[in-house]
């Protein structure tokens, strides 16, 4: 069934069935991936999705149903769905937004030059990479994975009192995680690119990185466990960041689930942090024109200079707080109910070089990689204790890699303690609450272990 | 869900560059998800998820494709452009399958379906729940409780004639408490879960479940930091097995073996654990959590020994990896959806019994950790480093349990950790999990007895 016959029939019958306001999302995903093992495509992915969330408004409660299926059968299951999911609802009513005297930018963030990429120069480009991580030293035993990926999304949003709006995004990924070993001490890790430009892909440049990640974790030491002063380099601290991102929101906030509470205008972390949140970054993999209820998106700095100045509203949130949405809500995808997450969220960098921020160490600690985050973290208290890989640093200078270390201690209480921020922004390819990012991070000190 | 003729199409037409075996994976699933919190159901949403997936090998060469376009124009243009990627030389195939598609009979009873069964039958259950934890003490501010359950029917058919249906019921209740004294927030968590109806959901002993989120939660809120170091660490039942399950089992998968990525490769006849371990994989267990009756590659369900006696017995296989190894799949191809190629993963793993009571195992322990409740963890499977955090915790101290500490993670190596084992008790447990890797997010069962490890690095805030 064609997505017009299928909306125009949705609405007529919710309509009938009761249904005040009925509002329509779609979503078409279409994606490519592939892996390469020595030379050989080892799995090669496509996929073409679409999906359609539709909710509505029955006598004054929302009710949510999605399906992936666009026939009759479906239809009838969303509308019973709704009427039936809706009475249900003991939350506060929500609303939805008409688009009236609201105003859009005008960006499309799809790239059709990365469209038009062949998937033969994909497959070619890979394998030439994977053919230089060979090549580049004799400790590579052999990659974990090596994968490029890219993924276009369009949306579309349509509700029964006249909102239409549609938005789209591309992006392609090279990711690769290089097995090195050296006796009998053998490392891995991951590297991660992003980008909407194919051509400016450099095959030596990528192999390179990756295969020198792996390698400087050879040669681990262990060293006496105690708190040291810590530089979080970019990708872990945006890593750290992505975890606790939710108490920025005001639905943890209201919720009672955020320590972020009753801190407006206060001073939340040390003066050299200031944390924008970006709709409009052209690299930004969540950027966008409008939010997932409609709403215009816009720049918002949430901390300057270590003030919290604003957390992050929807619509339902904006309204318990009497102001106004900052186009922060979010849905998932359409298989979720209507959220709250910041879009492309990050540290706004500094001057100083990622070398600036540890020579003038006496002694200190590296934090490259952090593990654990999923369960090591408690979102709501800050408290964290995870695994990490990192280098050891002496008289300013990395000494060299350590064992697999732990370190301990609190989100809330990392950020009142950055010393420094340095220039190098990374964005952290976890998914999830928003596309987050920071650039290396000096902190007073953390408590580490050693394995 | 699609007709033999279209499917026999669409496997041929996969077949036309030259690959050797093709498939098809067709799933249409009703999933509820309800959420109450704060006192209220905040959310109730349904929904309907339908795809197919196209698989075709060619040697050690695999393509997938899925689309949710399912008619024939379109299924047939995603098989042959999943073939385009092989390049291989233009051939004809005439896939056809058996006349009479194979039903299941589950061997997992099923009372109720949960779209025969009134939501609000399933709201009072979240409502019973949600009182039962903030009415346990004065310091819990609030309880999370949700109930998600899911009807997920799935075609698989094969160029090998394999051509099966199957529906998976499974329902979970998550129970979730949040204990505050103004300053510190601990949360506790209990989430069975099985491949069941509605009887299992109205079945539970709430007063159990949610008392021990509550009692966790509360426990929590007046431990003391962990202390970091190395220690004799005890892990309790049920959920305990996380530990082997990231130590051990990701390890044991073909999707690690098969390229030598796991530090498990070529090693089955050798000692690689404690003698005390013996370490199962089981799909076939009645109604729990992490069982199948077909694998998502249609390969029946089986009993796997992957560990006997601390002796390499075998891993688990699906059907690609078993190429690369030259060997049988083991039924533990599985996979989220049709969104994704299935690969080799878990399904109830656990550590089979020793002779310790509970009680010998806590006397023994001079000082060391006791890890009653374990949160969830990860692994790099091809160096073996673990890491996971411990929800509930207590210091042992002179063969009895002292005072409860919070904050802690253990990490360590998974090759190393299973060698230290050094008892193992005979109280075993299985508690329900979601594990996330290559082929998505799938229900696990993990289990064990309470055992010990002799060391392992344990990193809390108070360091030496």
């Amino acid at each position: 069934m064609e997505l017009t016959t299928f909306r125009n029939q949705l609405f007529t019958e919710g309509e009938k069935l009761g249904l005040t306001d009925i509002e329509l999302y779609y979503e078409k995903q279409e994606s490519f991936s592939c892996q390469i093992f020595k030379g050989e495509i080892d799995g090669y992915e496509s996929s073409t999705v679409n999906g359609i969330s539709v909710r509505g408004l029955y006598n004054g409660q929302m009710g949510y149903a999605y399906t992936e299926k666009l026939d009759e059968e479906s239809i009838l299951f969303l509308l019973e769905s709704i009427r039936e999911n809706a009475p249900l609802i003991e939350d506060e009513p929500e609303e939805m937004f008409t688009g009236e005297d609201a105003n859009y930018q005008e960006v499309d963030y799809y790239s059709t030059n990365l469209q038009a990429v062949t998937v033969e120069d994909k497959i070619a480009f890979l394998k030439e990479v994977e053919k230089k991580i060979y090549a580049y030293d004799s400790r590579v035993v052999q990659t974990d994975y090596a994968t490029i990926q890219d993924q276009s999304i369009e949306k579309e949003l349509f509700n029964n009192k006249g909102l239409f709006l549609s938005d789209r995004n591309n992006f392609l990924n090279v990711i690769i995680s290089v097995v090195v070993k050296e006796g009998e001490e053998i490392k891995s890790d991951m590297y991660f690119k992003i980008t909407k430009d194919f051509a400016s892909l450099d095959a030596d440049e990528i192999a390179k990185k990756a295969v020198e990640k792996s390698l400087s974790y050879l040669g681990e030491q262990a060293y006496p466990d105690k708190n040291y002063p810590v530089i979080l380099k970019n990708s872990a601290a945006a890593a750290l960041i992505t975890t606790f991102a939710s108490s920025f929101s005001a639905e943890a906030v209201q919720k009672g689930q955020s320590q972020l509470k009753g801190k407006l205008d206060e001073k939340v972390a040390s003066e050299h942090v200031t944390l924008l949140d970006d709709p409009f970054l052209p690299e930004g993999t969540r950027s966008g024109t409008f939010d997932s209820e409609g709403v215009p998106t816009g720049q918002l700095n949430v901390v300057e200079n270590g003030k919290l100045k604003s957390y992050f509203y929807n619509l339902k949130t904006a309204k318990k707080d009497g102001v106004s949405s900052t186009g922060h809500g979010h849905k998932p995808s359409y298989k979720e109910t209507i959220g709250v997450s910041p879009s492309n969220f990050y540290v706004v960098p500094s001057e100083k070089t990622y070398m600036e921020l540890y020579e003038k160490l006496e002694e200190g600690i590296i934090i490259t990689d952090l593990a654990g985050l999923h369960s090591g973290a408690n979102p709501i208290s800050g408290d964290f204790s995870l695994a990490a890989n990192g280098f050891y640093v002496k008289n300013g200078k990395i000494v060299g890699p350590t064992t697999l270390m732990t370190v301990a201690g609190n989100f809330f209480e990392v950020l009142q303690e950055i010393e420094q921020v340095g220039s190098d922004l990374e964005f952290s390819p976890m998914g999830g609450s928003g596309y987050i990012g920071s650039p290396s991070l000096k902190l007073k000190g953390l408590a580490v272990t050693f394995d | 869900m699609l007709n033999k003729a279209l499917i026999e199409n669409v496997l041929s037409a996969a077949l036309t560059t030259g690959g050797d075996f093709s498939e098809v994976f067709v799933e249409d699933r009703y999933t509820n998800n309800m959420h109450h919190q704060a006192g209220k159901l905040e959310k109730s949403l349904s929904g309907r998820d339908f795809g197919v997936g196209i698989r075709i090998f060619k040697g050690l060469q695999s393509v997938y494709a899925y689309t949710n376009e399912f008619s024939e124009e379109g299924l047939l243009k995603a098989a042959k452009k999943a073939a385009e990627a092989l390049q291989g030389a233009k051939s004809e195939e005439n896939i056809i399958l058996p006349m009479e598609k194979e039903i299941i009979q589950t061997a997992h009873p099923i009372q109720f379906m949960p779209n025969s069964v009134e939501k609000s039958r399933k709201l009072a259950v979240l409502r019973n729940a949600n009182d039962i934890v903030t009415n346990y003490d004065p310091s819990i501010s609030q309880a999370i409780v949700r109930l998600v359950d899911e009807e997920q029917n799935v075609l698989i058919a094969n160029s090998e004639g394999t051509f099966v249906e199957d529906k998976r019921v499974r329902n979970r209740l998550a129970i979730a408490a949040i204990a505050t004294d103004g300053t510190d927030m601990q949360m506790g968590f209990y989430g069975p879960g099985a491949l069941q109806g509605f009887e299992f959901i109205e079945g539970l002993d709430l007063n159990h479940y949610a008392k021990e989120a509550a009692r966790i939660a509360v426990t929590m809120l007046h431990a003391d930091p962990a202390p970091s170091g190395k220690f004799p660490v005890i892990i309790d039942n049920e959920f305990g097995g996380v530990i082997f399950h990231e130590a051990c089992g990701h390890g044991l998968e073909a999707a690690a073996v098969a390229k030598n990525n796991s530090v498990f490769a070529n090693k089955v006849g050798e000692k690689v654990a404690s003698d005390l371990v013996t370490y199962i994989d089981d799909g076939t267990i009645t109604n729990e959590w992490g069982s199948i009756n077909i694998d998502d590659e249609g390969e029946k369900a089986r009993k796997n020994v992957l560990i006997e006696n601390g002796i390499l017995k075998g891993y688990m296989i699906d059907k690609f990896n078993g190429r690369r190894m030259g060997a049988e799949s083991t039924g533990s191809g599985r996979r989220e959806s049709y969104k994704f190629a299935p690969t080799s993963r878990m399904t109830n793993t656990y550590v089979a019994p020793g002779k310790s009571t509970p009680e010998e195992i806590i006397a023994n322990t001079e000082y060391g950790i006791y890890a009653k409740y374990m949160d969830g963890g990860s692994v790099n499977p091809s160096t073996g480093d673990y890491n996971f955090a411990i929800n509930e915790a207590y210091l042992v101290k002179d063969g009895k349990i002292d005072k409860p500490i919070k904050g802690a993670t253990l990490v360590g190596n998974g090759a190393k950790t299973i060698q230290k084992v050094d008892m193992v008790g005979n109280n075993l447990g299985h508690g329900a999990g979601m594990c996330g890797a290559s082929s998505g997010s799938i229900p696990v069962n993990v289990g064990q007895p309470m055992l010990r490890v002799s060391e392992i690095t344990v990193g809390g805030r108070e360091t030496k």
